[in-house]
């Protein structure tokens, strides 16, 4: 992933990184969807942002068609959390060609989608084990 | 049009704003060339690295130093 990263990349904003440093995060994106699985997907993305996996990003963004939302997505490496098969994250990245380093479904770790945020907890703790797995 | 420089003030921040300038004066265009170094203002662009390009507000790469060819063929757009 890290050949996607040009070389004279100054520095990452977000984490201010020392200046000219070459150092680039991943930003995580997440559908962050109206149901359980959704809702699971954009607490996937804080969990691996506090864990240092990546910086959480705004697929908002890029779904509004905001430039810089959508160059830095293309400059970095990405990983995209969707809640379910519907995968509108992954369709938000394909309309600018950006293709996600990682890439996750919240239903394909084998939560079930429905709209009880009584166990969001429980599922993303379970989800993110899982996903963990994959990275 | 106003070019737009989104760094600290790095080197390559520099380097990118000469190369802008060389490329805005070769292409013709009337412009202006403002610096942005506010890491905010450059965060709620959606820029996550620097050195950035923008043209009009509109940002058109990050994280690289384009070259003056490189920038020529923005400005033609």
């Amino acid at each position: 992933m890290a050949d996607k990263i040009e070389k004279d990349v100054c520095c990452d904003a977000k984490t201010n990184d020392t200046c000219c440093s070459g150092a680039a995060r991943t930003l995580i994106l997440a559908c962050s969807g109206g149901s359980n699985v959704g809702q699971i997907s954009n607490n996937l993305m804080i969990r691996l942002n506090m864990e240092g996996i990546g910086n959480t990003y705004c697929l908002a963004g890029i779904g509004a068609a905001l430039s810089g939302f959508i160059e830095s997505a293309k400059a970095s490496q990405t990983i995209l959390i969707d809640g379910c098969p519907t995968a509108c994250g992954k369709k938000a990245l394909e309309k600018y060609g950006i293709e996600a380093n990682k890439y996750f479904v919240v239903t394909e770790l084998g939560i079930k989608k429905n709209h009880d945020f009584n166990k969001l907890k429980d599922e993303t703790d379970l989800a993110l084990i899982l996903l963990k797995k994959q990275l | 049009m106003k070019i737009q420089i989104l760094g600290t003030g790095c080197p390559k921040c520099i380097k990118l704003a000469e190369n802008a300038q060389v490329a805005a004066k070769e292409a013709g265009v009337e412009f202006e060339i403002e610096k942005i170094t506010d890491i905010n203002k450059i965060m709620d662009l959606g820029v996550m690295l620097t050195p950035g390009l923008a043209i009009d507000g509109e940002v058109k790469s990050v994280g690289k130093v384009l070259s003056v060819e490189e920038i020529k063929k923005i400005l033609k757009k």
